[in-house]
């Protein structure tokens, strides 16, 4: 329609939907500046009550290998080192570095694999700490993917699209629901180190696609500038910067009245919103407040900033203060080869941490609003890539199956949903895909997956493209 | 503080009073009053909300109604309903279905998501009634040129732009706004056309003219200026997803920059739009195709390219050109094709096939599934820049006199040689040629090693040339750390081997002694040459075998080449010293042997490498390595063996080419009349040192047609490996077909793009320009403009612009010049309450646009008004200051940022190397386009990150120096002249006196703020690589750096108003 009687009926839609005390100030500020901040989510949503008010995302980068975690296969110690039978591959497509292999030895894990809490779950000696918190997780084992190698599959989980172009999980949901907190942004992103082989990381995994840039992750880095050019440079005191804020507003503030722009009016909320995160970040990436007792419960590594235990500790103090989309990347999970060592320089990194922020939500009353997941980009397989001998083996990209956890914020606890057959090579009961876990995160936060849309280039775009079901069975 | 927020408060209280007002005004005016146009009011909503099932594709569905032609959606439905009763709204069984109060009957159905608005409904409601007319979408039809309207003020217009504006405005009821400040003109058509700002002194010269064309004079110098290209070519690399790595992954680096400069050169001598169209479409294909021409094609290989290990390549090359298939319609046909493939597309009438057909045209580049994981992919040319092209026909020239001299001479060097010849018959020390250029080692193994060969005892025996070395399996010549070549070297390797049985094991290796080991090699295998270049097997390696062996019991000469290509087909194997036929076995080699650390510590090993148990049993001789590529002549003079005194001795009849050219080049090079000698030495150090120029030309990567064409298939649900019927190339068949006589292929698809008759490029391309200066299109969603494209705001002025770009033989800048001297473009930008109210987005244009620059500009105008800009056309990318550790957090492989040092900080923002997993924080920060993808509409958000990013960023901080040292220096000795100063070096216009009082405190605040923190002055002076002048008052410096900061803070300082 043309953009101008478009506008015209706008204003006339309006006039209905005000009422006779006609419109607020923060509806026409909304309605005249059109970067009001990310800080107001769109009209309608939630669509439905929520029963997560944010989430926190612990992401897995690499792929870990749900055959040595979370997946229990006694039955592969009698078939260990014998060929994967064809019966079970079904010349399904290999990645290019294990598909000219000549045999495809069957490797058990070397790891033992113990029950756990109330509810029984099966989990691998690696995850001593998870284990005490195995009553308040959600087990998937039957994740599947359609990316075989790391960045398509990344891309998928974060954007529901193997190509990059799409806005992030995280981007679409501060797009819709906004920030709790007005002096921080409502997509928060960190990246942590691991021990083991490392895949590449992009900006773009938070970025926000299409829409617009306000809503892109930001990422929170350790040392003396949390988000990049947040502090002032040396020698220019926080005074300083206030007059400088002032005189700067008021200079604009000349230039409002003359040009009437409220992008100018825009522009002075916005520097004064920097202002606040030039407060706000630091206090918040500011551990040392915190007690001993935490450091404890995290673990050794979470003294050290940067470290992935610092980073939930981070992750928690985010949550608090009503950040709506928290990500960690943890890297290093790519194990092609020495597996066994590498994986349990992984856990060790991760597996306490993980727990903590489970246990301390809890105790904090957030566990039952914050939605906690824990999950690579795909799973490994169950043959050897390379020679498997006693004590080694390397694992090869496996999108068939692998295996998440879910936790909190409207999800059941103590339950394991899904199965893999006897190899963990393909799903038997329950298949669910990343559209599915993304039409269920939604659902966690009160938003109806086929609903919160976007149009660009004449389509109406959504993070399920046009897929994904709820995981009903998984919801409190 | 809280007065500032009083005066927003107090203005938005006055909009709230002009809302009413304006609310009242609109609800008296009926809506049946308007005359309902379908392709305005209603093929929105069709397109909108009804077409995703009721579309193209419906039939496929099981759904018998289609909205998306006349016929259909008039034609009886049984039992006489008609979705659309033409005149008859109470009849039409659409009317009834979207007004239908039961939900199970009413459209859209609820669970589409989709809903009619009341005003929808009604306005479907009164088209019927008025008769149901149905209009072709408008922009498949081709533009019409229509008469410019008639207006009520004929003094306004300044051009026919102008008329069309006007025209609407008064429709509105509004008037344009008075012209803006020649200071604000200066500085928005600086911008605008060259994204620098004006320096006070060319404001002044502008101020100063008093001749009428005095504006039109500073257009024409800003068009003229080489600044123009680079400006225009930033919104281009945009469009052309135009970066310096691969994008996934490692992201490596690639080199494209050729193609970038070819850009902007290409904008600055207004290269007419059709041919810059062709030539970045088809470049290669055209006859006689120039280097630039083919360097323009990069345009097509810019996309992103997958090198990760494992990848299935098949899936990726389908994604490339899917890529270029999506590129090439939105960039020049507005169109969003990408829609159509995985099914019929949803909105717009192009079909699945037609997305494959197009698909064709691009499907037949000679490329690789899994790229390179560093520098360019082929198919690849050298791109010298013009600068090498000089130096190189210097050399060529150098050569040709050179050669001019010896044919001159030829007949008293012949009568030389004869004697020479006779001579040297007589000896009985035999003496054989081999060239010199580019040796690098040799091993006759005619005399026993000074020092003992720690590979073990090798016995000299009876050899093809003189003596040979004896290989009995287990000992082998270790050589040391020479031949260090790497998979862009050229390099060339020699021997005679000689065997009892059929020759078996290693010759000459340079790798890690394993099986399937890192480096290079040439070896046997049951007399097979194998070449191996491994980095890591097998997924990173090239190996490759000739088909026939050599045999037992005879010497034979081998020779490798290697053209440094990365490429199986950069290795050519000679037997005897005829190139031999080879099957190449692996062909992905992409990363260097020497990286991630892994320092290469094996020497070159003759008579081994592969493991112990590849040694090599039998005779060795004559080992010979180059650093270059030895020609087939040479490779022939090698496999020859024989002595000169031998051939010398044949009657010259009975001499064969090589041996007669032998006898030549060993006379030349030894005996000839020293000036001729001199002369010969001089041939081949210049050929020596064009072939070093040679190596250093970048290549860009191009597009370039398979010698045999690819079958191109639909493939169901886009998916690579789901090939269904085979397609041939085509056009989509709602548009215009190729002219008769043009090639169906790529070339004539690029013709066809710039026919006259195409309905979307020259609209497409002049509403790009519009964009660029007005901020939003006159269509504004640039990237689409099919069914659910937005309705022009200016159909008629859009098409006149179309229809006059393609009569003025696409000349970019006479369109842009039109347009930016338009009144409407010279009017104020500011605003009123009644404007704000009636057009907040100011589509109307009853005032100038005034909106944030973009990323770009922000910060070349900051390092421009620094002083600090160096500016110098092209080149490859550089890395200006970023925060550390930034690549480091995210990459693999050690990509780490190497920050430039010295000018290199200081280009301008286009030259800033694009990491596409990284991009440049700052240019992301301000809403920059990605690069990942085409990007043509302009975005701009306003955040607390660019408050950040403009305050503290020390690109900025150093700017503000910089600036502040200006004002003391350049500004005049007084305070207020100082200031005056860094205003108009920002902001482009003096301060109004309310501005200079609060920058007067500003400064007093900053004076005594750093009198008192005196210690702390030379840290935050201390602020990038540029030098700080050692004969300023540092607190001073400071407190005037401070004002700087803030002045390039200032919204108008990021806002081109």
């Amino acid at each position: 329609m043309d953009p101008i009687q478009e506008q015209k009926l706008l204003l006339t839609r309006r006039s209905f939907f005000s009422s006779s005390a006609g419109l607020g100030i923060t509806a026409l500020a909304t309605l005249f500046s059109k970067d009001a901040q990310a800080g107001t989510g769109l009209p309608g949503l939630p669509h439905f009550a929520p029963k997560a008010k944010r989430v926190i995302y612990l992401f897995q980068h690499g792929a870990p290998s749900q055959l040595d975690l979370f997946d229990y296969k006694p039955q592969l110690q009698s078939q260990h080192g014998k060929d994967l039978p064809e019966s079970v591959r079904m010349g399904q497509r290999l990645t290019g570095m294990t598909a000219y292999q000549s045999n495809f030895p069957t490797a058990n894990s070397i790891f033992r694999f113990n029950q756990h809490g109330q509810s029984g779950t099966w989990l691998s000696e690696l995850l001593p700490c998870t284990g005490k918190v195995a009553d308040d997780l959600c087990l998937v084992k039957s994740m599947r993917t359609e990316a075989i190698n790391h960045d398509p599959a990344v891309t998928f989980f974060q954007t529901g699209f193997q190509l990059a172009g799409r806005p992030s999980i995280g981007a679409w949901i501060a797009y819709g629901l906004g920030s709790e907190n007005q002096d921080l942004p409502a997509f928060v992103v960190m990246v942590s180190q691991g021990s083991g082989s490392s895949q590449a990381l992009a900006d773009r995994q938070w970025g926000s696609g299409f829409l617009p840039t306000k809503y892109q992750g930001v990422k929170f880095r350790s040392g003396s500038d949390p988000v990049l050019y947040l502090s002032n440079p040396v020698g220019y005191s926080t005074l300083a910067r206030r007059r400088f804020l002032d005189d700067l507003a008021r200079l604009n503030d000349l230039q409002l009245k003359d040009y009437q722009d409220p992008e100018i009016a825009t522009r002075i909320a916005q520097y004064e919103m920097a202002f606040r995160m030039q407060s706000s970040v630091p206090e918040l990436a500011d551990l040392s407040k915190e007690p001993e007792a935490v450091f404890e419960m995290y673990g050794p590594d979470s003294r050290k900033p940067g470290s992935y235990a610092a980073n939930c500790i981070l992750a928690r103090r985010l949550a608090e203060r009503g950040v709506r989309f928290i990500q960690l990347f943890h890297r290093g999970w790519d194990q092609h080869n020495n597996l066994p060592k590498e994986i349990r320089g992984q856990c060790l990194q991760t597996d306490q941490p993980s727990a903590a922020l489970i246990q301390d939500l809890k105790q904090r009353g957030m566990l039952g609003d914050t939605l906690v997941i824990w999950s690579g980009e795909f799973g490994r397989t169950v043959y050897s890539q390379g020679a498997l001998t006693e004590d080694n083996y390397g694992r090869d990209h496996h999108p068939r199956c692998f295996s998440l956890w879910m936790a909190g914020g409207g999800i059941k606890g103590g339950i394991t949903y899904g199965e893999t057959d006897d190899f963990s090579y393909n799903i038997v009961k329950n298949p669910t895909d990343v559209h599915d876990l993304h039409a269920t995160i939604m659902h966690c936060l009160g938003i109806d997956h086929t609903k919160l849309t976007y149009k660009f280039q004449g389509r109406h775009f959504r993070l399920t493209d046009v897929q994904g079901n709820v995981l009903r069975p998984i919801l409190v | 503080m809280a007065a500032r927020f009083r005066t927003v408060r107090v203005f938005l209280m006055r909009l709230v009073v002009c809302l009413f007002a304006v609310i009242a005004c609109i609800r008296n005016s009926p809506a049946a009053d308007l005359t309902i146009e379908f392709n305005r009011d209603i093929r929105p909503i069709l397109s909108d909300r009804c077409l995703h099932c009721h579309g193209t594709d419906a039939t496929a569905k099981g759904i018998s109604l289609r909205l998306d032609s006349e016929a259909a959606a008039v034609a009886d439905l049984g039992e006489g309903r008609r979705a659309v009763a033409p005149g008859d709204p109470a009849s039409s069984e659409m009317v009834r279905r979207i007004t239908a109060t039961d939900e199970a009957l009413r459209m859209p159905p609820a669970y589409s998501g989709l809903q009619l608005t009341p005003g929808e409904i009604d306005r479907i409601r009164t088209w019927i009634a008025q008769g149901a007319k149905w209009q072709s979408h408008w922009s498949f039809i081709a533009p019409k040129r229509r008469p410019l309207p008639a207006v009520k003020d004929g003094t306004w217009p300044r051009n026919a732009i102008d008329y069309f504006i006007l025209e609407r405005l008064q429709q509105e009821g509004l008037s344009p706004s008075p012209e803006a400040s020649r200071e604000t003109l200066a500085r928005r058509v600086s911008l605008d056309l060259t994204g620098l700002p004006p320096t006070p002194a060319e404001i002044d010269a502008f101020l100063k003219d008093t001749s009428p064309n005095a504006y039109e004079r500073v257009v024409d110098r800003l068009l003229a200026s080489p600044r123009y290209g680079e400006r225009m070519a930033a919104r281009w690399l945009d469009a052309a997803r135009y970066a310096d790595s691969n994008g996934y992954q490692y992201d490596g680096e690639r080199v494209m920059w050729r193609w970038r400069d070819w850009v902007i050169d290409a904008f600055n001598r207004n290269q007419p739009f059709d041919q810059f169209t062709l030539e970045q479409i088809a470049g290669d294909l055209l006859p006689h195709a120039t280097l630039e021409q083919r360097i323009a094609t990069g345009f097509n290989r810019n996309h992103r390219a997958n090198t990760e290990d494992g990848i299935i390549p098949e899936e990726y090359a389908v994604e490339y050109v899917v890529d270029r298939v999506e590129t090439t319609s939105t960039v020049f046909l507005g169109l969003t094709l990408g829609c159509a493939r995985c099914h019929n597309h949803k909105y717009d009438p192009f079909s699945q096939k037609e997305f494959y057909q197009i698909f064709a045209y691009f499907n037949n580049v000679p490329e690789l599934g899994r790229a390179m994981k560093y520098g360019n992919s082929p198919p690849l040319v050298p791109a010298p820049t013009l600068e090498q092209q000089q130096k190189l026909k210097v050399l060529e020239n150098q050569i040709q006199a050179v050669e001019e001299f010896l044919k001159q001479h030829g007949p008293s060097i012949e009568k030389a040689q004869n004697a020479w010849e006779c001579e040297i018959a007589q000896h009985n020390e035999l003496r054989y040629w081999a060239p010199h250029a580019g040796l690098e080692a040799a091993f006759p193994f005619d005399s026993e090693p000074e020092t003992p060969n720690p590979g073990g005892a090798l016995p000299l025996v009876p050899g093809r040339i003189s003596r040979a070395a004896s290989f009995d399996g287990s000992a082998f010549f270790d050589a040391g750390e020479i031949a260090g070549f790497d998979i862009e070297d050229r390099f060339t390797l020699t021997a005679w081997v000689y065997s009892e049985t059929t020759p078996d094991g290693s010759i000459v290796t340079r790798m890690v002694d394993e099986p399937k080991g890192r480096g290079y090699g040439v070896h046997l295998n049951q007399g097979k040459v194998h070449v191996n270049l491994t980095s890591v097997w097998e997924d990173d390696a090239i190996r490759l075998e000739t088909e026939e062996g050599l045999a037992p019991r005879q010497w034979h000469h081998l020779a490798v080449t290697y053209s440094g290509s990365r490429m199986a087909e950069g290795v050519r194997v000679f037997m005897d010293g005829q190139p031999a036929k080879v099957k190449v076995q692996l062909d992905t080699l992409y990363r260097p042997f020497r990286n991630a650390g892994k320092a290469f510590k094996d020497p070159l090993r003759i008579g081994s490498g592969w493991g112990p148990e590849r040694r090599f049993r039998g005779l060795i001789d004559d080992v010979r390595i180059y650093g270059r590529i030895l020609n087939p002549e040479e490779i022939s003079a090698l496999a020859c063996g024989e002595s000169l005194n031998e051939m010398a001795r044949k009657p010259a009849g009975q001499r064969s080419q090589i041996e007669q050219s032998q006898l030549r080049w060993a006379f030349l090079e030894n005996a000839a009349p020293a000036q001729i000698q001199e002369a010969w030495k001089r041939l081949v150090a210049i050929g020596q040192e064009k072939e070093k120029l040679e190596r250093t030309f970048p290549t860009v990567m191009v597009m370039a047609e398979r010698p045999t064409s690819r079958d191109t298939f639909l493939l169901v649900r886009g998916a690579y490996d789901k090939p269904g019927d085979r397609v041939t190339p085509g056009v989509p068949s709602v548009l215009p077909p190729l002219r008769a006589g043009v090639p169906n292929n790529r070339l004539g698809f690029a013709k066809w793009l710039i026919d006259p008759q195409n309905p979307l490029t020259a609209r497409v391309t002049v509403n790009r320009f519009w964009q660029m200066f007005f901020g939003t299109g006159l269509v504004k969603t640039t990237e689409d403009f099919g069914l659910q494209g937005e309705w022009p705001s200016h159909l008629e002025l859009l098409d006149w612009l179309a229809t006059e770009f393609i009569r003025s033989g696409w000349d970019v800048k006479a369109i842009q010049k039109l347009m930016l001297m338009s009144a409407t473009y010279r009017q104020s930008s500011k605003a009123t309450p009644d404007l704000l109210q009636k057009d907040p987005e100011n589509r109307l244009l009853a005032r100038a646009p005034r909106f944030r620059l973009p990323a770009e500009i922000v910060r070349d105008q900051a390092l421009f008004a620094a002083g600090l800009l160096v500016e110098r056309i092209g080149g490859p990318s550089v890395k200006p200051y970023q925060p550390a550790g930034l690549w480091e957090e995210l990459t693999m492989q050690g990509l780490n940022y190497e920050q430039s040092k010295g000018p290199d900080l200081y280009r301008r923002s286009l030259y800033t190397f694009w990491k596409r997993t990284v991009a440049p924080p700052m240019m992301a920060n301000f809403d920059s386009a990605m690069r990942e993808s085409c990007v043509v509409r302009e975005t701009r958000t306003n955040t607390p990150l660019q408050a950040l990013n403009l305050m503290n960023d020390v690109t900025f901080l150093e700017a503000a120096r910089s600036i502040g040292q200006r004002m003391v220096k350049e500004g005049g000795s007084s305070a207020t002249s100082r200031l005056r100063y860094g205003f108009r070096l920002v902001a482009g216009r003096a301060p109004s006196a309310a501005d200079e009082q609060i920058l007067r405190k500003n400064l007093q605040y900053h004076l005594d703020y750093f009198s008192d923190h005196a210690d702390q002055v030379k840290a935050f002076l201390a602020q990038g690589e540029a030098a700080v002048d050692s004969n300023l008052n540092p607190p001073e410096l400071a407190a005037y750096a401070s004002v700087a900061s803030l002045l390039l803070n200032l919204d108008e300082a990021v806002t081109k108003q």
